[in-house]
């Protein structure tokens, strides 16, 4: 009899997690940016928040040179990940001598959390970084001033060196398993009928690796647009990625503060998704009329 | 001795194998790399600029780290019990799920995918933050409970992407089979259902795991402060300008990370259905 | 030894329009090895997977013995199923296998053991209990297969097209296997195949099944000698059909009037219908027999144990198969006499 509930019982723990807590708290939230407030009293909804935010004297700037920031951040590694990412698994498909160390060593920061890979790069490309040094032995630098700022920049260099380290073999893992699983065959063909390495790469390996490619994207920039602890290790005080800003608003005791800061969240979350689902539909298209 | 002449075609192949070779040994050190800095500062006492190696080592930081006032045992404790947590709990949710979706279709099917996946396209800081403020009212705010609780949120996608993608390629006859030769509904999953989403399993226990051990924001906005686990406990300690000991807890914080990856990546290679599950997307 | 009742049984899907078994009775006697027969899609596995208790019936009911067994679940039925890929359990050794049902019963394991080795004889596989099913060949993982279903000593045992995946020599050592051992054991065997040269092998009845309904239960003889409709008779590869008009013990057809004599003829049908005659029962060139009209050869096949000839008599053409005929004896543009034995031919309603 109740063979007929069964699959919307299979479902229930899952969804539940996603209705309540997901969706729930995004909703609360929304309310909460909107002003509403029960424990004083506060029940009319306005948009007071978002006003302050996006146009006041005071916050506007802040939040639009934050949210530039984070797009170019964002765009930015992720387009990056991703071209390197393909370029890797090419390099890494071959075989050669020490391939199996090779991939294994590939895939290792995997577990590796975002925090760790930003003070790495901190470690790294700071102006008293082991790059540095490595110049200054080679005589490029003679103080850690002559060091160009690399990290804890305006431009946000360090954040999207980290995101890029990450994001790489993230991507890079992907595609490979999409070439090893499919690739082989259809090159064979191409090769067969005439295609040269170039031409392989643009029509047989690219469109089967874009979907794959796409899909991972997607995630990274989610993931790098929303980032907070790469940002606040490696960015600056102007402008902050707006993560950051939103963090610190929410943090506030100031409840309008509070307010703000949430409402900074929805804007984050509202543009991601509609980028995302945009750069979906759009992308879904285009593969399409190939 | 003659040596016959290198034809171009040979020559032409053997520098290709030589840049070929150069550009795997770049890519592979810039991914080793920063490992290489926190190896040299977890053990720099004395460093000055621009020295490459430290003139003085010392293992401060880890005495630091494992010594009696050390806040890191009680962090690791507290991450691994909530990643831990989460991770039995969201395979046992997420099963199910993954079971229909990977085996049948119905109405609705695609609306529900959604669902489960839009966790991966919105930030977190949002649902955190929303969540925030009922947890307070409801007690669960700087729990670790509650910090588990909320750790599900972004865990939730990727267990149910990766079982579905294994249930996907499941012949339930064998279930049918089982039954058929006499076996109950809990002897059958034991013996037949399980051993065969068992890779699967690893594999989304795997990022659940990861997923939870590296959370940031979601344990400081809901953790409140009350709960330290190591990223909450690294982040301020990176802030604080000891370089040594940032590096040596930064070690200590991705090593069960890095060895439950390689414990599990007899598993990984079999990726393809998990992966098969992200083009879906 | 187990009787086997099906009444009225019925299955439709949520959401199907037509129903997948309709209306379906039978009865199985028991220590049978009865088939069931019929393309693909007409639901003869569907009605297995209801004996076996997999799939829950919409209607009717399903008896052993006289008790309705649609309260008990597969697990307790006692009704094996071996299905068409064997289904052998990845992860546990072919003895594992084997005792699996066995085990399920919380039988102790020296007597697991011990009736593990004795099935393996008896599907002639000793000594292969450690091995893991991906090092077996199909042929033998089938037997394995089969060994599995039968240590549990199941009242009913149900194949689902036990020979459609072995070639055609391991298919007789299979078929043999198959009835000697259902013989020995005396279980009732129903199996399900869509080949029907299969089913008249290996069967005692065979209940021949089109778009979920029952059409024909009988003996294999049956079905060559008095088919139930022409698309019965066409799926055992009967292929003249003449329009024709049953007046008592005669036939009226277009290329001739002949005398009807098949044995049991009340039962076949009166009035307009189409005469048909197996390709193997025509005779040609016969002195002096009754039934008999000339036609010219229009095409002559040598298959080596047979040859087929198509035969245009006024403006039919009839199939005739020969075994002795050998290139030459008759040929092409030949004109013959084709007797229509008395006693050979039926008739079928059109369509």
């Amino acid at each position: 009899m109740w063979e007929r509930f069964r699959i919307p019982i299979m479902l229930a723990p899952t969804l539940a997690v996603i209705v309540f807590l997901f969706i729930g708290g995004l909703g609360y939230g929304l309310l909460v940016s909107l002003g509403w407030q029960p424990r004083i009293g506060q029940t009319q909804l306005s948009l007071e928040a978002y006003r302050s935010i996006l146009f006041s004297e005071q916050h506007g700037p802040t939040f639009w040179s934050g949210l530039w920031l984070t797009l170019w951040v964002s765009i930015a590694s992720t387009f990056l990940a991703a071209s390197l990412a393909i370029a890797s698994a090419l390099l890494l498909r071959q075989t050669f001598i020490g391939k199996r160390a090779a991939t294994f060593l590939f895939q290792l920061n995997l577990p590796v959390p975002h925090i760790v890979a930003a003070i790495g790069m901190l470690f790294l490309f700071s102006q008293s970084g082991l790059l540095s040094r490595i110049g200054a032995q080679m005589g490029l630098f003679s103080s850690p001033g002559d060091f160009p700022i690399l990290v804890k920049d305006k431009f946000g260099m360090g954040m999207i060196f980290s995101f890029v380290w990450k994001e790489v073999p993230f991507i890079g893992v992907i595609v490979l398993a999409i070439l090893q699983s499919l690739g082989a065959d259809y090159e064979d063909l191409a090769r067969s009928l005439g295609a040269n390495a170039w031409q392989r790469f643009r029509h047989v390996i690219i469109p089967l690796v874009l979907p794959g490619v796409l899909s991972a994207s997607i995630l990274v920039f989610a993931f790098t647009f929303g980032s907070f602890e790469v940002p606040a290790i490696l960015g600056v005080r102007f402008p902050r990625t707006l993560p950051v800003t939103a963090v610190r608003f929410f943090r506030d005791p100031d409840l309008n503060a509070r307010a703000e800061g949430m409402a900074i969240s929805i804007v984050i979350s509202g543009i991601v998704f509609v980028l995302v689902v945009f750069y979906m539909w759009f992308s879904r298209r285009t593969i399409r009329q190939d | 001795m003659t040596k016959s002449p290198e034809s171009p075609t040979k020559r032409r192949d053997r520098v290709a194998r030589v840049l070929h070779g150069l550009a795997v040994a770049l890519l592979i050190f810039a991914l080793l790399a920063p490992l290489f800095a926190f190896l040299i500062n977890a053990f720099a006492f004395r460093w000055f600029y621009p020295q490459l190696i430290p003139s003085e080592f010392s293992l401060r930081a880890w005495q630091s780290i494992f010594g009696p006032n050390s806040k890191v045992v009680g962090a690791l404790w507290s991450s691994a019990a909530i990643a831990i947590g989460v991770t039995i709990s969201s395979v046992i949710i997420g099963l199910p799920a993954a079971r229909a979706l990977g085996l049948y279709s119905f109405k609705g099917k695609r609306i529900v995918e959604f669902l489960i996946l839009s966790p991966t396209i919105v930030p977190g800081i949002a649902v955190a933050m929303g969540l925030n403020i009922n947890f307070i009212r409801w007690g669960l705010a700087g729990s670790h409970f509650g910090v588990a609780l909320v750790h599900l949120v972004p865990v939730m996608p990727y267990v149910v992407l990766t079982l579905s993608g294994v249930f996907a390629n499941y012949n339930p006859e064998f279930e049918e089979q089982a039954r058929s030769l006499g076996a109950g509904p809990i002897a059958t999953f034991r013996y037949v259902t399980f051993p065969a989403v068992f890779p699967g399993i690893v594999v989304a226990s795997l990022f659940a795991f990861l997923i939870s051990w590296s959370q940031y924001i979601l344990t400081f906005l809901i953790g409140g402060g009350r709960v330290v686990t190591m990223p909450i406990l690294l982040f301020s300690t990176s802030a604080g300008g000891n370089e040594a000991l940032t590096a040596a807890m930064s070690l200590v914080f991705i090593a069960p990370a890095v060895l439950f990856l390689v414990l599990s990546s007899r598993f990984l290679s079999g990726k393809s259905g998990a992966i098969g599950g992200f083009g879906k997307v | 030894m187990t009787q086997v009742n099906l009444r009225h049984l019925r299955k439709l899907y949520p959401g199907a329009q037509i129903a997948a078994v309709d209306d379906l009775s039978l009865e199985v006697p028991s220590g049978r090895l009865i088939a069931f027969l019929g393309p693909s899609g007409c639901g003869k596995t569907t009605t297995l997977k209801m004996i076996a208790g997999l799939i829950p019936p919409s209607g009717g009911e399903i008896t052993f013995d006289g008790q309705d067994v649609s309260a008990v679940p597969a697990e307790k039925r006692g009704a094996v199923m071996v299905f068409q890929n064997y289904l052998l359990f990845p992860y546990m050794s072919i003895g594992d296998n084997v005792g699996f049902g066995l085990k399920m019963r919380g039988e102790d394991k020296a007597v697991i053991k011990k009736r593990v080795g004795e099935m393996l004889e008896l599907v002639k596989l000793p000594d292969i209990a450690s091995r893991r099913p991906t090092q077996l060949s199909g042929g033998q993982q089938q037997r394995v297969a089969l060994a599995r279903a039968l240590i549990t000593n199941p009242n009913v045992l149900l194949l689902d097209e036990p020979l459609s995946n072995l070639d055609a020599h391991l298919r007789d050592e299979m078929r043999e296997l198959i009835v000697s051992i259902q013989r020995d054991l005396e279980v009732t065997t129903i199996f399900v195949t869509h080949d029907q040269e299969e089913a008249v092998l290996l069967a005692d009845q065979v209940a021949l099944m089109f778009d979920g309904e029952l059409k024909q239960y009988a003996a294999p003889e049956e079905f060559y000698q008095r088919p139930v409709s022409e698309r019965a008779a066409r799926f055992f590869g009967g292929v003249n059909f003449i329009p024709a008009e049953r007046k008592a013990e005669q036939i009226l057809t277009p290329i001739g009037d002949f005398s009807f004599q098949a044995a049991n003829r009340e039962t076949a049908p009166t009035g307009k219908a189409n005469l048909t005659i197996r390709p193997e029962q025509l005779k040609l060139n016969e002195d002096g027999a009754a039934n008999t009209v000339s036609g010219k050869v229009r095409s002559r096949i040598y298959v080596g144990t047979y040859t087929r000839y198509k035969i245009l008599i006024g403006e039919y053409e009839v199939e005739v198969i020969r075994t002795a005929d050998m290139p030459g004896d008759i040929n092409e543009g030949d004109e013959v006499r084709v007797t229509f034995p008395a006693d050979r031919m039926w008739l079928v309603e059109g369509g």
